[in-house]
Formats: C-alpha cells, structure tokens, sequence
C-alpha cells in the first residue's frame, strides 16, 4: 500500500483529489461491507470493454456488469474512424489480397521502433481473424472494398461502412445485452478494493456520477467474483498527466479523445503498484483543424489531400515540413508555427479543388467552416494575412515539383501527386496537431493479466485491455492498429476470467 | 406533454417556494416550477434529476422525429445519432439551469438552430 499513498501525493495534481476519499481499500473481504456482487465486472464501456462482454457472455458467463462513468457508452471507440487491421481474412481472399499475421508484426514492429512487444501483437494478430468474424456475428457490416492505411505492406484496413466506430459499438452493445450483460453509464470507478496480499477483490463506484461533479452520486463498493477487467481507455484528454509525461503536450495542443479519456483506470492500478510503460509516448494527430473540436471533418480532409497539397508557415509564406511524413515528425513542426508572441499561428493546408472535390470531406469542411474556398493565390495571403511574393513562388516550385517527380525541398514521394498541379481555385484549412492516442499505459501479457512492478508477476484477479494497456505498440502506432488490439485484448480477458 | 397532467396531480401541494438556485429558468417549463422542484429532481434536491426524469413528459421517440434530417444530414439527428442513438440522456446536452451545447459540439461545429443553450 505504500505505492499507493507515494503515488498519491505525487498524482494528486493528476487526479481528482476527491477519487481518493478514504474508505477501506486494503482489507480483507470481511471488512468490506458490499453493496453487490458480479461474477465479471467490467470497467469501461469502449472496444476492449464490450468485446469482452461478448466473448464472456458467449463462454458462458452468467452475471456480467459493465460500468460506464459517463452519459454515454463507447468512449474513445465510438468516435473512431471505423478502421481495423485485420490480417488473412476472407474478404481479403476474395479481393485476392495475400497477408498474414507475421506480416502484420513485422510491419508494427518496424513503427514501434524497436520498442514495440512481439508477443503481443503476435496474440493481436493472430486473433485478428476471429475478432473479425466476431463482430460480423454482433451485426457490424464492413464495406466490400479494404483501405490502406500508413506503414503497411499489405491493405489490410477493414472499414464499417458508417466509417466510425459507432458501427462496431452499437451492434456489440446490443449484442452484450441480449446475454444479459448489465450496462451501466454513470457509473465511475473510483478505485480497486484489494486484500492484504494484493489479490483484488472488488471495485469502488460512485453511482449517479454526472462528469466534471466529481462529488455527484454515492459510493458502493462491488465485488468481482472471478475478476475486475479495467477497461478504461488513455489519458489523452487529461492534460495535467500527459504534460508531466510529454512538456510539448500542454493545454494550447487539442485533442481528439472523448470527454472521458482522462487515465482514471491506469491511475488507479499505478496506485496498486502496476507496472507502467512508455507513458510518455503520446501521439498526436498532425492532420486536425483548430476550427473545430476532435476529430471532425478536418482530419478526413487533410488525410485526403496531403499527398497531393502544401503546408505553409503563416510567418513565411512557405512549406516547412514533407506533408507525408509520420505522424509525430508532422506534429511536431505543425505545433512550432507560432507568432512573434508564442502563441499558436496554425499553418494553411492548401489544396487544389479539383483533386479535393473527389473527396466527400471537401463537402463537409465547406459546410461546416473548417476550411475555405479562395479564387486566388492573392486572396489566400490577404484572408490569412501571409507574404505574397513568398506565397506565389512557394506554388510555383511546387508545380515544378509535381512535374519533375520530385521534391528536393523536403523529399516527399511524389507518386501519388503525379499531374496534380496545385492552380486555382483553392481549399484551404488551418492545421494544428491534436492529442490522439496513448501508446502508454500499465504492462499486461499474453492473458490479459496485470503486471505488478514489484515482483514482474501478475496481480491476481486484475485484467486489463485496450488503450490503457501500454508497450504493445512502442513508440508509434500505425492507423487502423488499435481497434483490433482493443478487441483482442477485451476477448483475452473475457477467456482468461472464465479459466481463473 | 401528453404526462404532465397526471405529473400535476401527483406533485400538487409540493413545496413551490423555489430556492435561489433555481436561475436560469425555461419558460416553457414554467409548469414544471409550479408543480414544485422536485417534480424533476426526483433524487432529492442535492443531487441531479435521474436519467429518467425527462421522461416524464417527454418521448425520446418523439423527440427523434421532430429533430429528423434529411440526405447527408440524416445522421446528425441529435435524439437518434449515429454515435448514441437514441441512448444519448438529455442532460448530456441540456441544462435547465445552466447554458449547456449538444455533445455533439465536442467534435462537429453542426447548426441545431433550434437548440436554446
Ligand atoms: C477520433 C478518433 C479516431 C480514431 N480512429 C481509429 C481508427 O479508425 N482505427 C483504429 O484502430 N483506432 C482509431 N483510434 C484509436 C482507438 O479508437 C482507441 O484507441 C480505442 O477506441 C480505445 O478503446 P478502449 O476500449 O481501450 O477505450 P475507450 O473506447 O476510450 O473506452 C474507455 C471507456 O472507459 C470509460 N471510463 C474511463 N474512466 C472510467 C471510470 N473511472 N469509470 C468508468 N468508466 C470509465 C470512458 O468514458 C470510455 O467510455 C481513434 C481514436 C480517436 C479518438
């Protein structure tokens, strides 16, 4: 328990300092007093969550009950972009795509940089195909043709057609409770309830919890009969935690996460004396608008038009980074446009309309004032108020770039921009890096257990999935990589309960 | 609104004296007020109304067809979305007492031009 109360000075900053509200937390189970009792609890009601809600439910599990603290189930999950990776799947046979699960890692391994766990996403890869076929069972409906997405060597990017996560929630959530599966928003997990030797027994809830009232509702505790999977997405939208972890990171840098994402989980097994991993590797997303909150439309629109379009540095009047480079290179130049003040002076993603009106997101970044359109190199530098010469001879080059095949400015790959000249009229939108996901989080293994970072072996009656699991992807993460993990995670814990 | 006399009935005689707390009223809930605050803060007065409370008066299917859309905005209806359909409680969104925006705002500068904040 030491952890815990070292922790707890250090987090408190962190952390609502009212979660921690002394109660019995190290007892042995006679001298908790509980007010329920469920063979699987389940905290967090996002892909790891639901996932293994199902796969308990279809082993056989008998009293599961999911938490949800806020209004709403589906966290980060729902708000996804609807892309999973999934290797050697019969739609892939069909469009004659040859991969495999080795593939997969490789390709992972090679973006993790080194850091990345083999055993994992081998586990991930491997139940890839399985998951796929579980989520058609539940009602998901995938489109007919894959994606491709960056950092892969086959196309293995398996969309629904909502093309948002809500495609895979919805139908699980129905699923999990046709097995009876308890679903229950408002609900906020406090914290673990452990004996004395570590063994969790149970959790602490506070019931009728409205977010952001973090006094609202009553405290319950509730006890796991078979075990306590904590479920609970990062911390991208917790920027107290993810500055301390990553100084780059503070309030002026958005983010993409749901309100929800604030680390409660991972902090709260941390306070148990889980062992954490890569916390400071935090990826945020370089193709966000400012113009708008999350992920919107923005992001669909620049993924589009990248390739084939330019960035400009307000200041200068010039591109200053290769439009396609990974994630963190972008985000990290994007975020150092700055006036003479320091504050925020996002750069322009200038695209030509007609290869960006073959892109349904043109559409919607119109409608909804993410970005603009501009008859003229003249009316951009006004309406932003950038250099003009600097501007126009900016294009210019570029044009004989896209001609040439080749851009000696930044050594972008120009094969998908071949013909693509950038000329009037224009469609321009700001850029401003948002915090996306949390390669970080507590160490699990191959089972889904919890790994204590005193001993290096499991916390007994602790499972973890998802994103608040850390050390599966390493440094980066490639797009499209963490629905299945999710989900193979979630079905891991579900399988390793029902064995425990 | 069809419930709401019934509600009337069942609430008469309850405390009307409303507490200064109670700002930021919607008119068109004035005959909530008379009916008394715990007409909808059926969890006691310190805590916030249940999920249901709403409810009461008003039905999520209901609701879902005043606020239908058309063509590529179909799945923006705020009571039926493509996110929460038609799960979503309404004091994610809505406050009686306090400006709120549809959480749908959290991520998409949609126009709900007929949301009262
Ligand atoms: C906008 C966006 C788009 C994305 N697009 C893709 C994509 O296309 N493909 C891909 O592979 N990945 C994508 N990702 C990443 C991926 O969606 C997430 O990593 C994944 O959804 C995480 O799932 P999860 O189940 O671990 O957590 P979540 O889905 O975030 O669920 C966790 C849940 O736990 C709840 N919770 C938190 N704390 C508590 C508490 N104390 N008590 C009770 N409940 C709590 C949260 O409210 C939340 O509902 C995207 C992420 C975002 C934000």
């Amino acid at each position: 328990m030491q952890t815990r109360r070292s922790f707890l000075k250090l987090g408190a900053g962190a952390a609502a300092v009212g979660a921690f509200a002394p109660l019995t937390v190290s007892a042995n189970s006679s001298d908790v007093k509980w007010d329920e009792t469920h063979e699987i609890v389940i905290v967090g009601s996002g892909f790891a969550g639901l996932a293994a809600a199902v796969e308990a439910g279809k082993l056989g599990a008998k009293d599961i009950v999911i938490f949800e603290k806020l209004g709403v189930y589906g966290g980060n999950s729902t708000l996804n972009a609807g892309q999973a990776c999934f290797a050697n799947t019969d739609l892939q046979k069909q469009l004659g795509i040859e991969d495999s699960a080795e593939l997969m890692v490789q390709d992972q391994l090679k973006s993790g940089r080194g850091y990345a766990s083999e055993e994992l996403l081998t586990h991930s890869a491997e139940l890839g195909p399985y998951i796929y076929q579980l989520t058609k069972d539940c009602g998901c409906v995938y489109r007919d043709h894959i994606i491709n997405t960056g950092g892969t060597s086959a196309t293995r990017s398996h969309q629904v057609v909502e093309r948002s996560g809500s495609g895979f929630i919805r139908p699980m959530l129905k699923t999990a409770r046709s097995y009876g599966v308890k679903t229950k928003i408002r609900h906020k997990f406090e914290h673990l309830i452990t004996a004395k030797d570590g063994t969790v027994l149970g959790i602490q809830v506070r019931r009728g919890y409205h977010f952001g009232h973090e006094e609202s509702g009553e405290l319950i505790n509730v006890k796991a009969e078979k075990g306590v999977l904590i479920a609970t997405g990062g911390f991208g939208a917790n920027v107290s935690f993810r500055q301390a972890l990553d100084p780059n990171l503070g309030a002026d840098v958005g983010c993409t996460n749901a309100r929800g994402a604030t680390g409660d989980g991972l902090i709260a097994m941390l306070a148990e004396g889980a062992m954490p991993v890569h916390l400071s590797f935090i990826q945020s997303g370089p193709w966000a608008s400012p113009d708008e909150g999350g992920f919107g439309y923005g992001a669909g629109f620049s993924l589009y038009n990248f390739p084939h379009s330019i960035a400009i540095d307000r200041n200068t009047g010039q591109r200053f980074m290769n439009e396609t480079a990974d994630r963190k290179t972008r985000a990290d130049l994007e975020v150092l446009r700055r006036d003479k003040e320091g504050k925020p002076n996002p750069a322009l993603l200038i695209a030509p309309k007609h290869e960006a009106m073959k892109d349904p997101s043109m559409h919607n970044v119109l409608k909804y004032n993410v970005a603009w359109e501009f008859d003229s190199v003249d009316a951009i530098a006004k309406h932003f108020d950038l250099p003009l010469t600097e501007l126009k001879k900016q294009i210019e080059d570029w044009n004989i770039y896209v001609k040439a095949g080749e851009d000696p400015q930044f050594g972008k790959r120009m094969n998908m921009s071949t013909g693509i000249y950038l000329t009037a009229p224009f469609i321009v939108q700001r850029l401003w890096p948002k915090v996306h996901y949390c390669q970080g989080g507590i160490q699990i293994n191959t089972k889904a257990e919890v790994i204590a970072a005193k001993s290096g072996e499991k916390i007994p009656g602790l499972y973890a999935a998802g994103e608040v699991s850390g050390g599966v992807h390493g440094v980066s993460r490639l797009g499209g990589c963490s629905t299945p993990e999710c989900m193979a995670f979630g079905v891991t814990a579900a399988r390793s309960i029902m064995k425990a | 609104m069809k419930t709401v006399n019934t509600l009337l009935l069942l609430v008469l005689g309850a405390c009307i004296a409303l507490s200064a707390q109670a700002r930021d009223q919607r008119d068109y809930h004035e005959m909530v007020y008379d009916s008394g605050c715990k007409t909808c803060h059926d969890q006691g007065m310190k805590s916030f109304p249940s999920d249901d409370s709403c409810l009461q008066c008003h039905d999520m299917s209901e609701l879902a067809q005043q606020t239908k859309r058309e063509g590529d905005e179909a799945r923006q209806n705020p009571h039926d979305s493509m996110h929460y359909g038609q799960e979503a409680p309404c004091m994610e969104c809505h406050g009686e007492h306090t400006p709120k925006q549809a959480i749908c705002m959290d991520c998409h500068n949609f126009d709900f031009p007929k949301f009262k904040q």
